[in-house]
């Protein structure tokens, strides 16, 4: 079954160095190939993760290596929705990196027949950690545009019509993929924090304990709810908004991070 | 590829032989190339007068605003280039030795390089314009109607739209605007992307800013608002571009219900300040606003440009952005050099093995030929024979006739050497006493 994972891995890389290729040289030829080499991995990523769900018998997100599988996957996904909404070319340059670099990493540290500890063996731990993980990839995007709408609007407050100027979407694509993914990322992490609750009720008997990950959360969830209510009272625009998401992030990365207390296994 | 350019590459010294004789805005000034150049009703006047005369085979003309040229194939080039030359020396009423200073001549392989350059736009004056390949197919289409071009001419100009097509398509060499007013339309596309659900306002109802007007209403914008201090021109101007006029006196109002202001007027002071619209942001919710300045004095305060979600640029912004785009045109006209740089290949190999073709039929019929003689001469002499020995003899024959022919079939198709090769060519030729086929005059 690894033989999936290896085709993934070489389509995800030569669509990430053909994009790179791409945005650099800017080529457009260069970004439909990289288009169709990251489709054929997406597709090869999917088969690799519905076979090993059926050896295993279980959805594949028990252990780090699974996770990242299933991370990089959701990344994807969303990628290629993106690609195909609003036809980006610099998106892949910034997106797959790391898409590439998870399965590799995941590749690497590929554990076999990894028992699940007890306390996980529930029906709830599919739903809470795919949302969870789509939440991290919603919000992955929601910083990647975020980003990218500041360079944009540097650029062009500056006055500085150079490379990037050139091989940036427009402030108008980036915004709304920023707010696109900020809505889903949103609705994903209330969905992850609310099952999370009735899981920790079956397995602890209570629904909220403060533990770190738990607290870190809800944190983040926070700035992003600010964020998401200043732009429906129209006060937060643009640049501005662009910053609170990458503080958002920064939260998220913090989130991911923390893996002690009561989540220890991730 | 690029160390290749300047080699000759083999395209042979029997059917085809390409030659461009002509002028462009390099080697003559606008007036000269006004009296060279030919309008729509001269060019199938001027081709079927062209092919009459001695040398040429096929020809078109290729007239546009910067160039006139003539390129034909031709059987025998002193006759055509003379041909060629007194042709436009009469035509464009000068003496051909004046002509002469302004003209380049191209043939064979620079013709076709040539060709396919000009077609994709490297050889433009405004490097990467794209009206050029509509030009060349106007002409090439005009030339198909006087019936002057045939086989090869037909091929060189599918070849060099194919080179230009892939220009366009692989480098981006056509993507940056190059003049002020489309320089400020994709300026505001980096901001609002799509422009059809955005409003303009236009103030002053000058040439520039209906320029500007019009290239932005192409891009399909949802309304157009033109404001001028002589309400008239505002009105004709509206009614130009399905625009609405407002009365100048207040048209502050008006700056709340759009995305885009232009201001292109004459007046000396300023129209519109920070204070305007900072007020304005509040009230429009802090939706970005873009202000395109190219009056001179500048209408609008610079100092808008630092408020949250404002863009402002004036002409010399405009001006920068329009410097940037030519650099990077350059850029991509490095990497379309590349291209047409295959495509000439590609099409000198096309030619080379369409030339080879005919005299690798002839050679083997020839050697067949000889050897079937023989084997007739030989079972006469001989008397009647069983069935089974005549076969057995006939394909001893055509083995022969295979195993001769074999080297010299691979040497004609495999030469790399183009020198030795055409020399090899006109040997086989004459040893095999192979005929030329006659050169069709196209009339």
């Amino acid at each position: 079954m690894d033989w999936f994972l290896f085709i993934t891995i070489i389509f995800y890389v030569l669509g990430l160095f053909h994009s790179l290729i791409g945005f650099f040289k800017k080529r457009q030829l260069f970004v439909k190939i990289a288009i169709a080499l990251f489709a054929i991995g997406f597709v090869s990523h999917t088969l690799f993760l519905i076979s090993l769900g059926l050896q295993r018998g279980h959805f594949p997100i028990t252990n780090l290596p699974e996770a990242l599988c299933v991370f990089a996957w959701c990344i994807s996904l969303s990628f290629m929705v993106a690609t195909f909404r609003y036809k980006i070319n610099a998106l892949g340059a910034f997106i797959l990196p790391l898409v590439s670099a998870l399965t590799i990493i995941s590749e690497l540290i590929w554990e076999e027949n990894h028992s699940i500890p007890p306390l996980l063996k529930s029906g709830w731990i599919y739903f809470h950690a795919s949302v969870a993980f789509l939440a991290y990839a919603a919000f992955f995007f929601t910083f990647v545009s975020g980003l990218l709408y500041l360079i944009q609007e540097k650029k062009l407050k500056e006055k500085k019509f150079h490379f990037l100027y050139f091989r940036l979407p427009s402030l108008q694509v980036c915004d709304e993929l920023m707010w696109r993914s900020l809505y889903v990322g949103f609705i994903s992490m209330s969905l992850t924090i609310i099952s999370g609750a009735f899981w920790a009720q079956q397995a602890w008997g209570r629904f909220w304990s403060w533990d770190p990950k738990e607290t870190a959360s809800l944190i983040t969830w926070g700035i992003y709810f600010i964020l998401i209510n200043y732009r429906l009272s129209n006060k937060w625009r643009g640049r501005r908004a662009a910053y609170i998401s990458i503080v958002g992030f920064v939260s998220i990365l913090c989130t991911f991070g923390i893996n002690w207390g009561l989540h220890t296994y991730l | 590829m690029d160390q290749d350019r300047n080699q000759p590459v083999y395209v042979g010294f029997w059917m085809f032989n390409f030659l461009l004789i002509g002028l462009n805005h390099r080697t003559a000034k606008l007036d000269f190339r006004q009296l060279a150049s030919f309008n729509a009703i001269q060019v199938p006047d001027g081709l079927k007068q062209l092919s009459g005369r001695p040398g040429i085979i096929e020809s078109m003309i290729i007239s546009t605003c910067n160039r006139v040229e003539i390129l034909s194939n031709v059987d025998h080039r002193a006759d055509a280039v003379d041909s060629i030359e007194t042709f436009l020396a009469e035509f464009s009423n000068v003496s051909r030795s004046e002509l002469q200073t302004k003209l380049y001549r191209y043939s064979n392989d620079q013709a076709i390089r040539h060709v396919f350059r000009v077609a994709s736009s490297l050889d433009s004056m405004i490097l990467g314009e794209s009206q050029i390949l509509g030009q060349i197919k106007n002409c090439y289409s005009m030339a198909v109607d006087t019936h002057t071009v045939g086989t090869y001419l037909n091929g060189l100009l599918q070849a060099a739209f194919r080179a230009a097509k892939r220009v366009r398509s692989e480098t981006s060499i056509g993507e940056y605007s190059v003049s002020v007013s489309s320089a400020a339309v994709e300026l505001i596309r980096k901001i609002f992307g799509d422009l059809r659900k955005k409003s303009i306002l236009i103030v002053g109802a000058g040439k520039m800013g209906e320029t500007t007007l019009r290239h932005l209403a192409d891009t399909g914008t949802q309304a157009i608002y033109v404001t001028n201090r002589s309400p008239e021109a505002a009105r004709h101007l509206a009614e130009r571009s399905n625009g609405m006029a407002v009365p100048f006196s207040d048209f502050h109002q008006w700056l709340a219900r759009v995305d885009i202001v232009v201001t292109s007027t004459g007046a000396s002071d300023t129209l519109i300040d920070r204070s305007v619209v900072e007020r304005l942001m509040t009230e429009k919710k802090n939706k970005s606003m873009v202000f395109i300045d190219i009056s001179v004095p500048r209408n609008i305060d610079p100092a808008v440009g630092n408020i949250d979600n404002v863009f402002c640029y004036d002409i010399d912004d405009l001006g920068t952005v329009v410097e940037a785009n030519l650099h990077e045109r350059l850029k991509a006209a490095s990497i379309a050099e590349k291209i047409v740089d295959q495509e000439v290949q590609a099409f000198c190999t096309k030619l080379k093995t369409l030339e080879v073709a005919p005299v690798v039929m002839q050679v083997q019929g020839r050697i067949e030929e000889i050897c079937q003689a023989e084997l007739q001469r030989c079972l006469r002499k001989i008397g009647p024979q069983e069935p089974k020995q005549v076969q057995e003899l006939e394909m001893m024959v055509s083995r022969i006739a295979g195993k001769l022919s074999h080297p010299l079939v691979m040497q004609l198709r495999n030469g790399q050497d183009s020198l030795n090769q055409s020399a090899m060519m006109d040997l086989i030729k004459r040893l095999f006493k192979t005929r030329d086929p006659e050169h069709k005059k196209l009339t």
